[in-house]
């Protein structure tokens, strides 16, 4: 479980984030949707450990991330969307590495599936320099994965992902949270978080402007504003795209 | 067209300037100026601005006759060089002609209504920029070693040997994709560049065999000796086909040694010739550069963002597998995990060009040492000190070279965070790889100088003594070097704005240089207040020893296991600092990276 408390992130003068709480459940999906500058990305460097947040507590599985961060991080794996990889490892090694830093003991037994279910399985000697930009994006994922987090962030997941990837990232967002991870995804295609989250959480400018259900935020916008899907509900809740901003 | 392109560059150059200035508001920014322009000064353009010593160069050591014959010197010297990099002009490249272009210009200027020409003239203006300063750079470089002469015509003269180059080197790179649409491969060019070459040695060397006496032989005597070089050189260089061979390229390096106006301008014209002639052959080349620029644009572009995220490696694309160090299993302790990781990174490091040029270093120093061991007619004599000498070396510099840890992967510092590791485990882990690299070295080198290190007179280093210094010398290095490592680290957690790896290193002033000194001497500092409790204590302890009488060989090594202890503490404490410091990194300050 997810649970964030009054997080607030501030740059000198600037407010990156303000306020924010929420929490996500075991085998939810949160939508994590805002213009550019909202503060999306700040809020999940600061969920995954990243940055310190100026004010706010934040629990991953019941640890407190800033007095047992190593708990916690346990816990958690982070997508960022431009795949980050040691350039001097090759595939195999940086499971074999993951492994050790989060002490996957039987990785092996689990790698090779999640190798194949990524189709990279025939990339383990290659370095990342070698891959394309799509299969970076699989070894970090299967990297992530590879402890069986029981929090997941994803920032821009989708990025890079050919169609076929694209059908597989979302099977398994929605396999993992099956199995019971809570799981947090920032992302401007609506269309495809409408697709998997169950819960959405729109900010703008560092403050949330609306959380819940993807189907309650839908049926409230209905009534109101006669939004149809999650991309009018963002530009009326948002005031983007010529709408003025409409709080339910 | 031209004045959009002219608007183009101007504008670019001003923006950036004023960027620099602006930032000059920020005191790190601002100290980092004043520490890098007192440098400047100091080092190199107090020479220049020095006044002239009779309008001759003056380089230290050079007196009387010599510094006479000094300006026909390098004037002989500077056509070689200028010919040896034509030459290699013609040899090296295997590309076809590609301008490089940023990708910004790429985008807009190839799909622009802009001809082939236009696009030609505009690197050429653009590439004026790096003439400009390699003209700087190369006066004040010059002025710093050859004091006296004409500064302005020394201006002049670099600018022109300089666009005369970059005109050159353009134009070999049409004229080598020429050959290559005519079939004439990159091999077939290089052998025949090289065959001329070659053929032009052998005549030189054959007319030198037949017509010049042989070669002087070295007495001992300095002076005779230097005279005795000076004059075979001189009958080589003035007499024969080589005053043929250099005379362009005597005549390109020529203005730089006129003394007066009248000399300089005598001096010129044939440069402006050789430039005019060259320019034409430049934008007459009708040669299809475009793919190839786009291809090094993207190159130019990786580089870039390679080093503004703080990497010195070469470019993804270009990196070998090397062997991991040994086999990582998945339980044990994760700081190993680190260690492992560091050690295949530094693996990159041993390429077969690695081993090339070390092979030239051993080479290059044997053949220095070789007449002192002849001398010394004792290999030791010679052999002890230089592993000694690279004792030291490596314990200075060697945590400065090796920067396998925080300073590597400053770029993956998020990454790194996301771990489940308390911060001392990661700060230790990331010390690991260099630590002991440099601790393997640095094993090496001390067995070594306790074998080959000279007994020298009355016992004063006896093999027992050198085993003793020894065993406490290898006994200090891993936490010595751990301690060394740690400062750096700490400085690149505490100011990543100041470690010089972030956003702004593209666009380093002399800022830059001023923020490196402030950083070596903030290190210094630290490092020499760490290792004082430690002196302090072998100190004490071979006094203590010498009153009780006992034999050094046993002082030291007793002296040493205290001095670890202290280190060790001190390196324990330092790696907790470092994890809290870890802890505590705010990614989104400046420079970190990201």
């Amino acid at each position: 479980m997810i649970a964030v408390e009054g997080l607030t992130k501030l740059y000198g003068d600037f407010v990156a984030m303000s306020e924010l709480s929420f929490t996500v459940q075991p085998g939810q999906v949160l939508g994590l949707v805002g213009p550019n500058g909202a503060g999306k990305t700040t809020t999940l460097r600061c969920l995954a450990g990243i940055i310190p947040p100026t004010r706010g507590t934040i629990q991953i599985c019941g640890h407190d991330l800033a007095r047992a961060p190593v708990a916690a991080k346990q816990e958690l794996a982070f997508f960022t969307d431009e795949p980050r990889l040691f350039e001097y490892l090759t595939v195999a090694q940086h499971l074999a590495f993951t492994a050790r830093i989060y002490q996957v003991r039987d990785y092996e037994r689990l790698a090779r599936p999640l190798l194949e279910e990524l189709e990279i399985a025939d990339k383990a000697d290659k370095l990342p320099g070698e891959l394309s930009r799509g299969m970076k994006q699989k070894l970090v994922i299967a990297c992530g994965l590879l402890h069986s987090p029981k929090a997941i962030f994803f920032d821009e997941p989708l990025t890079g992902l050919d169609p076929l990837g694209i059908r597989r990232m979302k099977d398994s967002i929605l396999r993992r949270a099956r199995e019971g991870a809570a799981i947090i995804i920032s992302s401007h295609l609506l269309h495809l978080l409408e697709e998997v989250c169950s819960h959405v959480l729109i900010v703008k400018k560092g403050r949330k402007v609306i959380d819940g259900t993807l189907a309650e935020i839908r049926r409230i916008y209905a009534e109101q504003h006669g939004a149809t899907n999650l991309e009018e509900v963002f530009f009326h809740a948002t005031g983007e795209g010529g709408v003025p901003p409409q709080n339910p | 067209m031209i004045d959009a392109l002219v608007f183009l560059q101007f504008n670019s150059w001003k923006n950036r300037t004023l960027q620099r200035f602006r930032r000059l508001k920020q005191p790190k920014y601002l100290i980092g100026a004043i520490f890098g322009a007192a440098y400047f000064y100091f080092y190199f353009f107090r020479f220049l601005l020095r006044p002239a010593h009779g309008g001759q160069p003056n380089a230290p050591g050079w007196t009387g006759q010599w510094a006479a014959d000094l300006p026909w010197l390098l004037e002989t010297l500077g056509a070689l060089a200028l010919f040896t990099f034509v030459t290699l002009g013609w040899v090296l490249p295997q590309d076809r002609a590609a301008l490089v272009f940023t990708e910004a210009e790429v985008a807009f200027l190839f799909p622009a209504p802009v001809s082939r020409r236009k696009l030609i003239h505009y690197k050429l203006l653009k590439s004026q920029i790096a003439v400009f300063f390699g003209t700087l750079i190369l006066t004040v470089m010059t002025g710093r070693i050859l004091q006296g002469g004409v500064a302005p015509f020394r201006v002049a003269s670099w600018w022109l040997v300089l666009s005369l180059l970059d005109l050159h080197f353009h134009g070999a790179s049409f004229a080598r994709t020429m050959l290559l649409d005519r079939g004439i491969s990159t091999w077939t060019r290089r052998l025949v560049v090289l065959g001329l070459v070659g053929g032009l040695v052998i005549w030189v060397g054959t007319w030198a065999w037949q017509t010049m006496p042989a070669p002087p032989e070295f007495n001992g005597n300095g002076d005779a000796d230097r005279a005795n070089l000076k004059y075979y050189v001189r009958q080589l260089t003035q007499f024969g086909p080589v005053p043929y061979v250099l005379y362009p390229f005597r005549l390109v390096v020529k203005p730089y040694f006129a003394t007066n106006g009248w000399d300089f301008f005598r001096a010129i014209w044939p440069v402006g010739i050789l430039m005019v002639l060259h320019y034409a052959w430049v934008v007459r080349a009708n040669v299809a550069f475009e793919e190839a620029s786009v291809e090094a644009s993207r190159k130019l572009a990786e580089r870039i963002t390679a080093i503004r995220s703080g990497r010195r490696q070469p470019l993804e694309g270009t990196r070998k597998k090397s062997r991991p160090p040994f086999q990582l299993g998945p339980s044990g302790r994760p700081p190993v995990a680190l260690l492992w990781k560091n050690l295949i990174a530094a693996g990159q490091g041993f390429t077969l060009r690695f081993w090339i040029m070390m092979l030239l270093i051993v080479v290059s120093v044997g053949f220095g040492v070789a007449p002192q061991m002849h001398r010394a007619n004792n290999f030791s004599m010679v052999l002890g000190p230089l592993a000694v000498g690279l004792l030291a070396f490596s314990f200075v510099m060697g945590p400065q070279i090796m920067r396998q840890d925080f300073r590597q992967d400053l770029p993956m510092m998020d990454v790194l965070r996301t771990y489940p590791l308390p911060g001392w485990q990661l700060a230790l882990g990331e010390l690991l790889a260099p630590a002991a690299i440099l601790t393997a070295v640095q094993w090496c080198l001390i067995l070594f100088a306790i074998l080959a290190f000279p007994s020298l007179g009355k016992g004063k280093l006896s093999f027992d003594l050198r085993l003793a210094l020894g065993f406490s010398i290898a006994l200090l290095a891993p936490v010595l070097n751990l301690v060394s490592l740690i400062i750096p680290n700490a400085s690149v957690l505490l100011f990543p704005g100041w470690f010089h790896s972030g956003p702004q290193a593209m666009n380093a002033g002399i800022e830059a240089t001023g923020q490196r000194i402030v950083f070596m001497l903030g290190q210094l500092l630290v490092l020499v207040a760490s290792l004082l409790p430690a002196a302090i204590l072998v100190a004490v302890a071979v006094l203590a020893g010498k009153a009780l009488a006992l034999p050094l060989s046993l002082t030291i090594p007793l002296a040493a296991v205290g001095a670890t202890l202290i280190m060790a503490v001190e390196a324990a404490l330092g790696l907790w600092l470092l994890g809290r410091l870890f802890a505590k990194f705010d990614l989104a300050a400046e420079g970190s990276g990201n």
